[in-house]
């Protein structure tokens, strides 16, 4: 059990860090796809498809990119007590509390799962003239969101393991 | 249960699951999530993940990884800090001039970017140090500072009117327009604050040493070079924006390449400048979105109650408060929020509470945005949560102690509530630039 779990947080921290560290030089993928889209706009006909493409981006920019946010710790908490506490009484709370997360990010999961089988049975495209298929974006918020997901469980194990005052 | 009683079970819920210091995010989710299956059962499920999908047609909220990224640009670069030695030559001759000098930067560095961080982190790595080197009263000076620096959410662009705009469903370019004269009022306030306390008592800001006065004109002017930066990373966003080639999120991309290459070309694009800019880009990005897909999230709930009618209806109907009297109401408890409860916890109170509720009485939701905007600012200052406090703890040389820096703000706490009982008064003030450039 031990074992398991110290390679479960191990190799879920692992991905979602390599791919938080791609994920971020995302935003100079916006900026290009923006900066095109004012040239195309200014000097040639404006492009169709840059609207939708920064926003694919963005989307996929916070929510492939969340994992890694919570690794590095950057998600604010409301820390009037919270701050005065010690750690272990942190991790105690916290054990409980992130099971709240995890719910959260289930009801997320189920909803982006209905979504996106809905897309590929219908074949959804977005209602604008470059009429892109759906279906794409929501493959990876469903990618995204399940790793959000896993890097909480591995947010519970760690808490878990600290209350026992072992190290993973 | 009756609908009132589901929603006051809602918000209570939310309030417990955040002072267990779990993630905003996560606390806020959890309980809208939980309302929308015990409500409307598998039908419900769906709205978390909907708000998503509501989240990424919503095209201004691109301009929020923009403005983070050039604001960290600016602040990590230290690309500004010519600008503060502008200041300094020019304003240092007179009485409490530098920290007159440094609200003037503090303005400049707000028209480039939409975060208080930037303008903290100048204020207090560079002009804090001189000011205190110059012998200005440093209760004073921090308060300056922190003071100063929350004009950034106001001057725009603005990152915290792009999230009310978000939840508010108003046009993110007048919110912008909106905020400008509020902005130059309040510094002007500042401003005049400084002037008058060093006036009655002129040991608070002294005047520069005669030999750093004794600046040649052609120096002078030479220094003025610095205040062309700012300009241009303004000019490049707002020209294009105005004359209508661009939108606005296409202006805040060419804001944030501008910044990007002044900063290469200044040499200060370092590997650890870039290193930071590009992660607590994502980092920061990645804090907000979550946190407003979760607000949305719950938001949806707390419409589909219909909620809000309901306290509507309790507050004119059986109280007979008339709307003015309610949303002086609102204001207050804001306020007094506003001092323990910090920035992103108000932004979730608003969303679902007072927004709808704003409507629903008449006001205008540009003008409440610039209201509410300015309460965010006093949040920011006030303790025991203040964004800027820690801030100001963490940036600031190790002579400001903690007492320091909460005794400083009171003074401008108090201008910036004088500010907003002004322009709920005379509406004019934040309405009458965007009524005029939108042809109301």
């Amino acid at each position: 059990m031990m074992g398991f779990a110290r390679r479960y947080v191990r190799f879920v921290d692992a991905v979602n860090y390599r791919i938080g560290r791609i994920v971020m030089y995302g935003i100079f993928f916006m900026v290009g796809v923006l900066l095109w889209s004012s040239i195309s706009k200014t000097f040639f006909l404006p492009s169709l498809w840059t609207l939708e493409v920064a926003q694919f981006a963005m989307v996929a920019y916070y929510i492939l990119g969340g994992p890694y946010s919570i690794q590095l710790g950057s998600n604010v908490r409301m820390d009037l007590f919270y701050s005065n506490w010690s750690d272990r009484r942190k991790a105690q709370v916290d054990a409980i509390t992130v099971c709240f997360l995890i719910f959260y990010l289930a009801v997320m999961l189920y909803g982006a799962w209905d979504s996106t089988a809905y897309s590929f049975q219908y074949s959804e495209r977005s209602p604008t003239a470059w009429r892109p298929y759906l279906w794409p974006i929501k493959v990876i918020m469903f990618i995204g969101i399940l790793l959000m997901l896993l890097q909480s469980v591995s947010e519970l194990i760690k808490d878990i393991a600290k209350i026992r005052g072992v190290t993973l | 249960m009756s609908y009132e009683m589901i929603a006051l079970v809602m918000f209570s819920s939310m309030m417990l699951m955040l002072f267990t210091g779990q993630r905003v995010f996560g606390a806020i989710g959890a309980v809208g999530a939980a309302a929308a299956i015990f409500l409307w059962g598998t039908g419900g499920s769906d709205i978390p993940f909907s708000s998503a999908m509501k989240l990424m047609k919503w095209y201004p909220l691109l301009t929020l990884p923009m403005f983070i990224f050039m604001g960290y640009i600016l602040s990590e670069s230290k690309i500004a800090d010519d600008l503060y030695k502008m200041f300094h030559v020019w304003m240092g001759p007179i009485h409490g001039g530098l920290a007159i000098g440094t609200i003037g930067l503090m303005v400049l560095v707000s028209a480039m970017n939409g975060l208080s961080v930037a303008g903290m982190a100048i204020g207090a790595t560079i002009a804090l140090p001189e000011l205190l080197k110059r012998g200005y009263d440093k209760k004073m000076v921090t308060g300056v500072i922190q003071a100063g620096s929350s004009l950034g959410i106001l001057v725009p662009p603005s990152v915290v009117l792009v999230l009310y705009a978000m939840i508010a469903r108003a046009p993110v370019g007048q919110l912008w327009l909106a905020g400008v004269f509020p902005g130059l009022m309040m510094a002007a306030m500042f401003i005049l604050y400084i002037a008058i306390r060093c006036k009655i008592n002129p040991a608070l800001g002294p005047v520069l040493p005669p030999e750093e006065r004794t600046v040649s004109l052609g120096e002078k002017l030479a220094l003025l070079r610095a205040g062309i930066l700012p300009v241009a990373i303004f000019a490049a966003m707002m020209v294009p924006f105005v004359n209508g080639w661009t939108s606005l999120v296409e202006s805040s991309a060419i804001g944030a390449m501008t910044a990007f290459v002044a900063a290469i070309l200044k040499g200060r694009m370092t590997r650890n400048v870039f290193e930071v800019s590009v992660r607590q880009t994502l980092a920061i990005s990645c804090m907000f979105m979550w946190i407003i897909l979760a607000a949305l999230g719950f938001g949806a709930v707390f419409d589909g109650l219909g909620a809000v009618r309901a306290i509507d209806n309790l507050f004119t109907d059986q109280l007979g408060l008339n709307p003015w009297m309610i949303l002086i109401l609102m204001q207050l408890s804001f306020l007094l929020m506003g001092t323990f409860l910090d920035d992103t916890a108000m932004l979730v109170i608003v969303a679902p509470l007072y927004v709808p509720l704003v409507n629903e009485l008449g006001f205008d939701l540009v003008w409440y945005g610039i209201l509410y905007t300015i309460t965010t600012q006093i949040a920011y200052m006030t303790p025991p949560f203040g964004y800027n406090l820690f801030l100001m703890r963490a940036m600031a040389p190790p002579e400001i102690s903690l007492r320091d820096i909460y005794g400083s703000i009171l003074p401008f706490v108090l201008v910036m509530v004088l500010a907003l009982v002004a322009i709920m008064t005379f509406p004019g003030i934040a309405l009458w630039l965007p009524d005029y450039v939108y042809g109301k």
